[in-house]
């Protein structure tokens, strides 16, 4: 018989150890080490949360008190410690032990502490008074091992002098509990008593001295219950004795260790024995048989076993250090069948089922008490509805299945008939009448059927250690690195994923999805076991199932928990007792626990189902659930922001201020206003005011600067609008606020010369108002002044008047309606919170409009298809069969001529441009090119087409002087279906992003811009002609075409500055033309948007450009830029001493056109500002903006893509 | 009479030879050993595989003055393949002879190759059709099927084939080419039949190495693939297959290829991909003449 594996929970290295303990609560244990450290550890966790390190020399006894937070230690210092574990402090050491002391005890309700120790004594001490109250004499060897009865006054000693003492000591419990209500008398009498020992001492006195061990005796343990007694001994033996109230004698012996037997103890609930010895071994012994259970051997001496008081935990010390383990499974076996029933076994090795549906459970069917052995539960069951039997396996004797019929009428627990069994590791059905048997040891499967005669045998690969049914007659074999996807017919491989120590196997109903359960992942599969996530968890997974939606429910020692498809996971709730999930419907969780209960627990799915709804966008389900759902924490709205759904976000939040920052941040300005009114405040206004001019929605621009009582603004604002009757209005305003200079400006914008000639005569600025006077030929008004003045007009010496600036007059009254804003659109959700969705309004929409663009050459394409499909037929696999029997000699030529080859194929099965390159159908791929991102200028990227189709066939060297065969290679390597190949296209995202991208940004970093020109741009073109696998692979890739041409752009521009300069640092030599482009092309630089550090390069580079060529206001505005956006200390540095610079006379020596404020962006063909809301034209591929004028040239940019084409926007997914 | 080429047949071992791209092996052969009435189709095999390494000379000056068709075929062949071009005077011949000695193995095999070739794809199916259960034959015309796109057919021969000659070399060889087409789980089992050939020291050449690089190349396997080429290059540095296979492999790991595309120019300059590569730069200036930007710059 091979020795079953233990069911090791937890294991820690260190020095021998002598003495362990459990916490009565916590999943801690105490360890007792041979090198003088006590270490406390969570088990559960597996986490070292202390070491305690005051004894002098090895440790050997430990205990935790039941309810203090304290306990106790012994060692070979003689002394006994007793110590808080939260202050982590030894509070005081009991002295008096002359010799080791071997082990220490609390008592379960009285303050006392129970010792042993070489010194031939046992010892009662009184932790709270910290004193000496009874010393038990009378073994003339060390005492190894004293422990007090669990509730009686007795207390049990082994010795070396080969036995066993039981001692009664009600005396020290009368004298300590009661010690006032003793009289004189009664002392006396005890005194006096003729039982005392020795030393007059009545307190504890021997009651029975066991001998029967014929060596030193180790330990010895009392029964929780029963008047029983377990010993063991340096004898080999372990000793079973028995008392009454006036007697003691030995029962039996249990024969088996092959060395020393160090520790022994009940199980807490079985009848079970348990001992451990220095012949490495565990052994399990039956209580009323005193025969061997189990015995499990281990690579070190065990030399202390210690028992979880309520769980079923034991700890065994040995030379290494100590290992948690559990005796049984408590994993109960249960399988869901086709039928929808639980079929499950209970601690009573009963099967039953449960209904979901009446949600009731049904009476036992039939008991499997013969399986295996009587200590070892079934580990699995696998119920088949058609022939209702069950496959039961049996980890016991080596492992072991049975299948066993059931009774039509479940009747109760009857013995099975007529069952079929063998050895075997696991056992499944795989079909109506074939089950699987696995067998570790020949790493070999047996298909067999119902009479349980082998069909057919399949071998593993070395390693396999599990199978699981895999659905329609497959397997995934488990090894500890690996699962592995096996087809029984074809007996072969289909796919495998390396995956450690897979455990368990969760397949969803339809087996298209797998959740692979590990000790502490879970790695979600698809049928054809690719990764599709993995997640890990600090503690212990327990059990999974698999909600309808798709989301997977598990259960690790202490949670439930779900988690997406996707990863993305989250709490139900937390459960103090483990328990295995077999099943979620609704709100209910089915669940089996600890003790094989079935259990409803009723669960929130909201979160999950709406973080689904999300995922899958579906909106109206979103809805649904913010309808019904009264609940929707705060952490679901930072969710929904957080995946950049900020709109949505918005639907949840009542509190004004979040409300208001999601308002902007979607840009829906109504609910701002609204927001920021019921608010108000200054800097709401202000940031509402920003956001709402960005916009061009200048009537809440107008409310905004009203708010802030911004007049300036307001004035700017109305002379922008052309609002004539507010600027008066302003103008009043100004006056009634005395503010000359308001006053001032809004005449100037009105270009009202008299009241600004009142308002400076006011302001007592005589000379000035003359001069407005004189100038706008008001030659009457200035007379007046200079009568006023006192003057006489020869005095006065004028300038030279130009022409009187007259104020703009508004063309259009825009002020009356909002400039024209392209709409920020209703979002999915909001259409569908406003019931104005249909049926198909949504994105799909957007997508039918695609094929219908690319209709045109499909429909060809399709009609071959269609009739080769038929004339042809690639799916002939059965004619070959029958036609071939016929005569192998004549290969019939009847439906001759040439087929069409796999090219063909991929471009009639994409809509993708680099796939019909692939293909070798160029002027196709030209055609959708053009049509989705207008491109017309295919020069550039003619590489590229070489690229992809080099890339997709292969050369097979075959019959010498025929031409080699040519094979097409495909990324989608699995497939077969020639409907669904598609060409391998070279360069995917990732390799662009480690070769270009990171190429691009470290030329742009060590200022090799020429080259940086040429990565970006080659990304672009990458791009262009491209695939992606996945969505988010395409959101990526568009979002690198973005940046890529905001990169080529901002190169080009320096280039062209350099250019302009001849790459000279110093200007001041050439033309003011040439200076103030140059200048201004530094400027454009730092528009582009571009990552961080590369800003701050371009920022840095206009600053200090700007400062040599004496532009102190520009480059004031660009150090401010850069210390507040810089990423580079040093450039903070130096932006700091310009700016101190600058500030004292921030002017600039030229007008450049760059307003650092305004809303702009940089024409890439002139590199010009193009400011919002002027024409503009735009490359369809990669974005970039462009005067108008140049709309119909190609893009300076990506050079293939003609400027404002019309264009359906690129495909790269099929 | 039992079958030459069955496993325990006297000319097991050199017809696995040829097949396993063994050609120097297969000239060198001692011929002495076979028995008189095998020397003919041994002496067949060694021209074919001098044919193999384009020593058509040698296969002239060997086939001349002897009457057997099978040398005559051997001649037509020669000629054909020192110089291929659809007006070669070889191809008369070689029709010819196919009408005349069609039962012959070696006229069918050569002759069928030369007339496939110069792209009579028909007439040499005919004439393979003609063959009495020769593997070689099944071999050409499955190769033949597959690169007219008739993977149908190609399997119908295969299937055939491996009704009666079950698990011989070259079956598993030509299926494997097959299974090369269909992809999916072909391509592993493809490979493993490579591999088991490329891998072994008795029955490795650049032609198995070759085979099996690029099954993994087909199964995404870009490190090992390049190994196996690699490996190739060890024993045939300018092999033209090798090259050409090694330019799609570094193009799709996005590798610079413009030293070995040189290299191929100068190993064979007519490479079917070369050949495709000029044909398809040709179409795309042409296609790409279609669209012009509305406004010059």
């Amino acid at each position: 018989m091979s020795a079953p594996t233990m069911l090791t929970k937890f294991e820690s290295k260190s020095s021998r150890a002598k003495g362990i303990a459990f916490h009565p609560k916590r999943p801690w244990i105490l360890v007792a080490l041979h090198s003088s450290t006590i270490q406390l550890w969570d088990y559960r966790m597996g986490t070292l949360i202390d070491r305690f390190e005051e004894h002098d020399g090895p440790v050997r006894g430990v205990d935790f008190h039941k309810s203090q937070p304290m306990f106790v230690s012994g060692g070979d210092d003689y002394k006994i410690k007793v110590w808080n574990y939260n202050t982590k402090r030894c509070i005081f050491t009991l002295t008096g032990h002359l010799d080791y002391v071997r082990t220490v005890f609390f008592h379960h309700e009285l303050p006392w502490i129970l010792s042993s120790s070489d010194d031939q004594t046992i010892r009662i001490w009184n932790w709270q008074n910290r004193t000496l109250i009874c010393t038990m004499t009378g073994h003339n060897h060390y005492v190894m091992c004293a422990q007090f009865h669990p509730k009686d006054d007795l207390v049990v000693s082994a010795s070396l002098d080969q036995s066993v003492r039981v001692w009664d000591i009600s005396g020290l419990r009368k004298k300590h509990s009661a010690p006032t209500s003793m009289s004189f008398e009664d002392q006396m009498a005890r005194a006096n008593s003729s039982q005392a020992d020795v030393f007059g001492n009545t307190d504890a006195i021997v009651k029975f001295v066991l001998e029967g061990h014929d060596r030193a005796v180790n330990w010895v343990a009392f029964h929780p219950t029963l008047p029983l007694i377990v010993s063991a001994g340096d004898d080999r033996l372990v000793k079973l004795w028995r008392m009454s109230e006036t007697k003691a004698w030995e029962v039996d012996t249990c024969r088996g260790h092959f060395q020393n037997v160090d520790a022994c103890l009940f199980h807490p609930h079985q009848d079970l024995i348990i001992s451990v010895g220095e012949d490495k071994t565990i052994r399990v012994w039956d209580l009323n048989k005193r025969t061997s259970v189990q015995s499990f051997k281990e690579n070190d001496r065990f030399w202390v076993i210690a028992a979880h008081p309520e769980i079923n935990l034991f700890a065994a010390g040995h030379d290494n250090g100590v290992m948690v383990f559990k005796l049984e499974r408590e994993r109960p076996a249960s399988a869901i069948s086709q039928n929808g029933k639980l079929y499950y076994i209970t601690k009573e090795k009963h099967v039953r089922s449960y209904d979901f549906t009446a949600n009731s459970e049904s009476p036992s069917m039939v008991s499997l008490k013969k399986l295996g052995s009587p200590w070892v539960p079934p580990r699995t069951i696998s119920h088949n509805p058609s022939e209702n039997a069950i496959l039961v396996t049996s980890p016991a004797d080596g492992g072991s299945y049975e299948l066993v019929h059931l009774p039509k009428d479940a009747s109760g627990a009857v013995e099975p008939t007529d069952t079929k069994r063998g050895p075997g590791t696991s056992a499944v059905f795989v079909q109506r009448n074939r089950f699987a048997v696995f067998n570790s040891g020949h790493l070999q499967i047996d298909i067999r059927d119902l009479q349980n005669s082998v069909t057919k045998t399949i071998s593993c690969p070395s390693g396999t250690t599990d199978i699981s049914f895999a659905g329609h007659g497959t397997l995934l074999l488990i090894t500890a690195s690996s699962v592995i996807l096996y087809d029984i017919q074809q007996k072969k491989r289909l796919a495998e994923l390396a995956v450690n120590g897979v455990k368990y196997v969760v397949w969803t109903s339809d087996f298209s999805h797998a959740a692979l359960l590990s000790k502490h992942n879970v790695t979600i599969v698809t049928r054809h076991l690719q990764q599709i996530s993995t997640l890990h968890e600090t503690i212990r997974i327990k059990s999974a199932t698999w909600d309808d939606t798709g989301v997977l429910l598990y259960s690790t020692l202490n949670h439930i928990k779900y988690t997406l498809m996707n990863g993305d996971n989250g709490i139900i709730c937390t459960q103090e007792q483990t328990s295995y999930l077999v099943k979620v419907k609704g709100w209910n969780v089915y669940c089996l626990d600890r003790h094989a209960k079935p259990k409803v627990l009723r669960i929130d799915p909201t979160e999950y189902r709406f973080k689904l709804a999300l995922v899958k966008r579906n909106y109206e389900e979103m809805l649904n659930i913010i309808k019904t759902s009264k609940l929707v924490g705060q952490s679901i709205i930072s969710y929904v922001q957080k995946k950049g759904y900020p709109e949505i976000a918005l639907q949840f939040v009542q509190d004004p201020q979040t409300r208001f920052e999601l308002a902007l941040e979607c840009g829906n300005l109504e609910v701002a206003v609204e927001m920021a009114k019921t608010l108000d405040r200054q800097q709401l206004w202000e940031r509402l005011g920003a956001e709402a001019l960005a916009q061009g929605n200048h009537q809440i621009v107008e409310m905004a600067y009203q708010k802030q009582r911004s007049f300036d603004k307001l004035s700017f604002l109305y002379l922008a609008t052309g609002d004539r009757d507010k600027l008066n209005r302003m103008t009043k305003i100004a006056e009634h606020r005395g503010d000359m200079q308001s006053l001032f400006q809004n005449t100037i914008y009105l270009g009202d010369v008299e009241k600004r000639i009142e308002m400076l005569k006011e302001a007592d600025q005589y000379a000035l108002a003359y001069l407005a006077a004189k100038s706008n030929g008001l030659d009457e008004e200035a007379a007046s002044i200079l009568e006023a003045a006192g003057i006489e007009e020869d005095q006065v010496k004028l300038p030279t008047l130009g022409e009187p600036i007259v104020a703009p007059k508004a063309v259009v009254p825009v002020f009356r309606i909002n400039w024209p804003t392209k709409g920020t659109g209703t979002s999915a959700f909001e259409k569908v919170l406003m019931g104005e969705a249909g049926d198909e309004d949504f994105a799909p929409a957007e997508t039918y409009g695609e094929d219908n663009v690319d209709e045109p050459e499909r429909v060809g394409g399709l009609d071959d298809e269609d009739d080769e499909g038929d004339v042809e037929g690639w799916d002939m696999g059965e004619d070959v069969d029958a036609e071939a029997e016929s005569d192998f000699v004549n290969v019939e030529a009847s439906e001759a001529g040439a087929g069409s080859s796999e090219a063909d194929l991929w471009a009639r099965n994409s809509p993708i441009a680099a796939d019909h390159v692939a293909a070798g159908s160029l002027e196709t791929a030209m055609q959708l090119l053009n049509r989705q991102v207008g491109a017309v200028n295919f020069k550039p990227i003619q590489w590229r087409f070489e690229e992809i189709y080099t890339a997709s066939r292969t050369f097979l060297p075959a019959t010498p002087g025929l031409p080699p065969l040519v094979n097409y290679v495909r990324r989608t390597v699995d497939e077969t279906n020639t409907r669904k190949v598609l060409p391998l296209i070279p360069r995917d995202l990732e390799s662009i992003i480690a070769t270009e991208v990171t190429a691009g940004k470290t030329q742009m970093r060590t200022n090799k811009l020429d080259e940086g020109l040429k990565s970006y741009r080659r990304v672009l073109q990458l791009l262009m002609v491209n695939a992606v696998a996945t969505a988010n692979e395409l959101d990526d890739a568009k979002k690198l075409i973005h940046s890529a041409g905001q990169y080529t752009l901002a190169i080009s521009i320096e280039l062209e500055r350099r250019k302009l300069v001849s790459n000279q640092a110093d200007i001041s030599s050439l033309s003011e033309d040439t200076r103030k482009r140059a200048l201004e092309l530094s400027a454009y630089f730092t528009m582009p948007e571009m990552e961080a550090p590369h800003v701050t390069l371009a920022l840095y580079a206009a600053m200090n450009f700007a400062y040599k060529s004496k532009q102190l206001s520009s480059a004031l505005s660009f150090a401010n830029s850069l210390i507040e956006r810089g990423t580079n200390a040093k450039f903070k540095e130096n932006a700091k001493k310009i700016k101190t610079t600058c500030e004292r006379n921030p002017s600039d020596a030229l007008e450049v056109e760059f307003d650092q404020f305004a809303e702009f962006e940089v024409c890439a063909a002139s590199y010009t500002p193009i400011y919002s809301g002027s024409p503009s034209a735009t490359c369809p591929f990669d974005g970039t903006k462009y005067q108008a004028k140049y709309k119909g040239t190609v893009c300076k940019i990506c050079e293939v893509a003609e400027i404002g084409a019309p264009a359906s926007g690129i495909r790269l997914l099929g | 009479m039992s079958d030459p080429y069955s496993a325990d047949g006297e000319l097991a071992l050199i017809h696995n030879a040829f097949h396993q791209g063994q050609y120097q092996n297969v000239v060198d052969w001692d011929s002495s050993s076979f028995s008189s009435e095998y020397t003919l189709p041994a002496h067949l095999l060694q021209l074919r595989a001098r044919l193999a390494l384009h020593q058509y000379d040698e296969v002239a000056s060997e086939a001349k003055g002897k009457s057997q068709p099978d040398y005559a075929a051997a001649a037509i062949a020669a000629e054909y393949f020192k110089k291929p071009s659809e007006s070669s005077p070889a191809l008369a011949k070689a029709e010819k002879l196919a009408e005349s000695q069609g039962e012959n193995m070696n006229v069918e095999i050569l002759c069928g190759t030369v007339l496939a070739s110069a792209g009579k794809v028909d007439e040499a199916l005919a004439l393979l059709a003609k063959h009495q259960g020769s593997l070689d034959v099944v071999a050409v015309i499955v190769q033949i099927e597959l690169s007219r796109n008739r993977l149908d057919l190609a399997k119908k021969a295969a299937t055939a084939a491996r009704k009666w000659a079950q698990d011989n070399l070259l079956v598993n060889i030509a299926e494997s080419w097959i299974g090369m087409r269909e992809g999916g789980e072909k391509y592993q089992a493809a490979y493993y039949v490579f591999e088991e050939l490329a891998q072994a020291e008795a029955t490795q050449s650049v032609q198995s190495l070759t085979s099996q690089a690029i099954s993994e190349l087909h199964l995404g396997r870009l490190q090992e693939s390049e190994a196996a080429f690699e490996q190739a290059q060890g024993l045939d540095a300018d092999n033209a297959d090798v090259l050409a296979n090694l330019i799609v492999l570094n193009t799709i790991a996005g590798k610079d290829v413009a030293e070995q595309k040189k290299a191929l120019q100068k190993s064979n300059p007519n490479h079917q991909l070369l050949l495709d590569l000029a044909e398809k730069k040709s179409e795309f200036d042409k296609a790409a003449e279609r669209w012009t930007p509305k406004v010059k710059a």
